[in-house]
């Protein structure tokens, strides 16, 4: 220790500056100001490469000023604390010409980590060039304990602050949904704003039956064939979230999925299994534009959503079967005669609309009766669900067939004249009339059909009932011609109790 | 400024506060800056072009003069978000053969447009890329997790500093409102709030596979002594993309753009035909 006579300033100094290093002549008060100033002072070029340092800055950090000359000084820092000088602290200082108390870190000789807070000034020439940077160091553990403390504190409020905004957005919307299909939008909208997914899709699975698409964008449809459909089976079969971090890990566990999400510039994807009960009925797949690391709190955020989402997808599955079991007959699961009669309001309206025709087609069973009686109640119920499929096989894509009462069809055909429906008309006569799978050859049944035609034009809309009565007349009317035979009728045309002596009873085909 | 755009892409300029200048004849060049600033970092570089280029500037979303509003977290949680906004700019200006110039992310940025769409690019300048941040296996970008958590508890600690620095410049000046606009630019304006997504987004993402797409000629330079990105990274990023020139840089540290303009200048108009 060369200084003499400043000891009095500091009794602890003479122990902790045990080491040589220090510029000899010390009889400046001015250098001793510098040299054992209460902070680190550091002089650096306009690079950052250290050209002064003072003792105080060697003692904090165990650095020697041999080794600190002629370095950068970013290197002493730790290493977020470099990324935050260079993306930073350089430009601002460059910029602005000073920085001010920013936090970083340094790194001891001792490798221990010094908190500490900066303030740098850039000097100027007379030209306003840049000529040296000027640093002060101050140490700042004991700030840095209580500083993180709040950091940590704050950082916690904030993530359960997000995590409760989310959920209760999701909850909200979750709860306005009436539909699967409303549901999973609702799913989807939570998906990007609380994960940031760029691309999403839910996909549902409905009784046994393989998974279905209910809602998804583009992306993920493209992808689903590329592996994600198997991954989503996998997710449905575990009851797990499965998360793809990387690219690399996609490549590891489906080959040639990480080429497939990177074309689509994705690099990450979640599926979350939705649970309705014991088992998980549908996925929610998120797909992200880039690395993610899934920790526990995204996780947590993921799975909860998934939870609210499967209670609202039971009851809404619930409200569905109890709507469909109301406008359904259960033995043959067509339409019961309050659907049929809400379809064929709107088809009334839909065909007044377009001005295009409309048929309704009523099916009476011949022979039903006598299988009924003979074999049963059971036998009967076999032989109905056989001939509903069966119309329902033959019926145009777009046609409503319902069971209008015990062994009574009714078969709404939009856009159809008397020639098209009298083709149909003839079809289901032909399919009822072959044998039966469910009874003895020798109990046949047949149809008797009556059909209804409505041409909208100068006459006025008919009433669903008007149709039905219509269509159910001109039935009776093939029943009392001997069965087996299909009837047309011109809706409006005449009135129907003159049916019999219609001279449209030509258009009864005989069989 | 003058220039005649559509209606429809005044916005791609509004949002990313396009400035241009120079020579209108002259032959484009766009300048994107990295993580942390805006385009205030490129103010001795820039006007070295204006003489016989069309000079180009843009604050990405959340920095400078963009317009926040803008920033939608699903869209720019992916480098692409952000490439899909320059390659905007380019079509809103109807630029054609381009040198991009590319700092630190913005060099990444860069190569995510051009292989999205090569058609407006004349050349690629690279300046401090990374492709990779973070150590992989084999592969050394530098940086381990800690560190880029270490990166955002530092942006967390550095906040207060951020916005005292910013408010009372700005409302000092509210009579003169082109002051304090001055000054915001001069202060490297970031949001913190999206620096801190942009950080995430930056340091994490893993764009290696990108490189090896690219078709425009492209320039590689490399600082020495650069610790966000190292002469390995830079000679990977090279090495990985199929028409590009190395050049290492005597200058120092991360950001030429300040430390070394003339330098960064003359190795930029070399490169040029």
């Amino acid at each position: 220790m060369t200084i003499s006579g400043a000891a009095p300033l500091d009794r602890e100094r003479n122990d902790r500056d045990a080491h040589d290093g220090a510029p000899a002549g010390t009889d400046d008060p001015y250098l001793e100001l510098f040299e054992d100033a209460p902070c680190g002072y550091l002089e650096t070029t306009p690079d950052g490469i250290i050209t002064r340092v003072n003792r105080t800055f060697e003692r904090w950090t165990g650095h020697h000023r041999e080794a600190l000359l002629g370095s950068p000084f970013v290197e002493l820092l730790t290493s977020p604390g470099q990324l935050f000088y260079e993306t930073r602290y350089a430009m601002v200082l460059s910029l602005a010409g000073e920085v001010r108390e920013v936090s970083l870190a340094v790194r001891c000789a001792d490798e221990r980590e010094l908190p500490i807070l900066v303030n740098a000034v850039m000097v100027t020439d007379a030209d306003g060039a840049p000529r040296a940077i000027r640093t002060a160091v101050f140490d700042a553990t004991e700030r840095q304990d209580y500083e993180r403390q709040l950091l940590l504190a704050r950082r916690d409020a904030e993530a359960s602050e997000a995590r409760v905004r989310v959920l209760q957005d999701a909850s909200s919307a979750f709860g306005l949904a009436t539909t699967a299909q409303e549901l999973a939008a609702a799913l989807l909208a939570s998906a990007g704003s609380a994960l940031r997914a760029s691309s999403a899709a839910v996909l549902l699975a409905d009784g046994s039956g393989p998974l279905e698409l209910v809602e998804g964008d583009d992306i993920t449809m493209a992808l689903l064939p590329e592996g994600l459909e198997a991954l989503a089976e996998q997710a449905i079969a575990s009851g797990e979230i499965i998360t793809l971090s990387s690219l690399a890990q996609a490549a590891a566990i489906m080959p040639g999925l990480d080429d497939a999400l990177h074309r689509h510039r994705l690099a990450a994807v979640s599926i979350i299994p939705l649970r309705t009960d014991e088992r998980a009925a549908g996925v929610v797949i998120s797909l992200f534009g880039r690395d993610r690391s899934f920790d526990a709190e995204s996780r947590e955020i993921q799975a909860a959503l998934a939870r609210q989402a499967g209670q609202v997808l039971r009851r809404v599955r619930l409200q569905e079967e109890l709507a469909h079991r109301a406008l359904h007959d259960q033995l043959t699961g067509l339409a019961n005669r309050k659907l049929l009669e809400e379809q064929l309001e709107a088809a009334i309206s839909a065909a007044t609309r377009s001005r295009r025709p409309l048929s309704v087609v009523f099916v009476d069973l011949d022979g039903f009766k006598a299988i009924n009686d003979s074999l049963g109640h059971r036998v009967g119920d076999d032989v109905l669900v056989e001939v509903a499929a069966r119309l329902r096989s033959v019926a145009r894509a777009g046609d409503s067939v319902a069971r209008y009462g015990g062994d009574e069809f009714v078969v709404v055909c939009e856009d159809a004249a008397a020639e098209a429906s009298a083709t149909i008309a003839e079809r289901f006569r032909e399919a009822v009339g072959r044998p039966l799978d469910s009874v003895p050859p020798r109990y046949d049944v047949a149809a008797s059909i009556g059909v209804a035609v409505w041409e909208p034009g100068e006459r006025a809309e008919p009433t669903p009932d008007f149709l039905l009565r219509t269509a159910d007349e001109a039935m009776y009317a093939s029943k009392d011609a001997g069965r087996d035979r299909v009837t047309i009728v011109m809706a409006g045309e005449t009135d129907s109790t003159d049916l019999a002596h219609d001279p449209r009873a030509e258009a009864s085909w005989e069989h | 400024m003058t220039f005649t755009a559509p209606r429809a892409h005044t916005d791609a300029l509004r949002r990313n506060n396009v400035t241009v200048s120079g020579d209108p004849a002259g032959r484009p060049i766009v300048f994107v800056h990295g993580f942390g600033c805006s385009q205030a970092m490129w103010r001795s570089v820039a006007p070295q072009f204006e003489a016989d280029h069309r000079v180009v500037l843009l604050d990405l979303v959340g920095a400078g003069g963009s317009d926040r509003d803008a920033y939608d977290p699903a869209k720019y949680d992916s480098l692409h978000g952000y490439a899909d906004d320059v390659l905007e700019v380019l079509e809103a200006l109807d630029l054609h053969d381009v040198v991009y110039v590319g700092h630190s992310v913005a060099a990444t940025i860069g190569v995510l447009a051009e292989t999205t769409d090569a058609s407006r690019f004349g050349e690629l300048v690279l300046v401090g890329p990374s492709a990779r941040y973070l150590d992989d296996e084999d592969y050394r970008g530098g940086f381990a997790r800690a560190d880029i958590d270490g990166l955002l508890d530092a942006l967390d600690a550095n906040y207060l500093g951020w916005s005292t620095d910013m408010a009372p410049a700005i409302m000092g000046n509210a009579e003169r409102p082109e002051l304090g606009r001055q000054l915001t630019e001069s202060f490297c304006a970031v949001d913190p709030e999206i620096a801190r997504h942009f950080a995430r987004v930056t340091f994490l993402s893993d764009n290696r596979r990108d490189l090896s797409a690219v078709r425009t000629p492209t320039l590689v330079l490399q600082c020495s002594d650069d610790v966000i990105a190292p002469e390995s990274v830079g000679r990977y990023v090279h090495e990985q993309i199929p028409t590009s020139r190395f050049v290492q840089l005597a200058a120092t540290g991360h950001c030429p753009n300040l430390s070394a303009p003339d330098e960064l200048v003359r190795e930029i108009r070399s490169f040029l035909p």
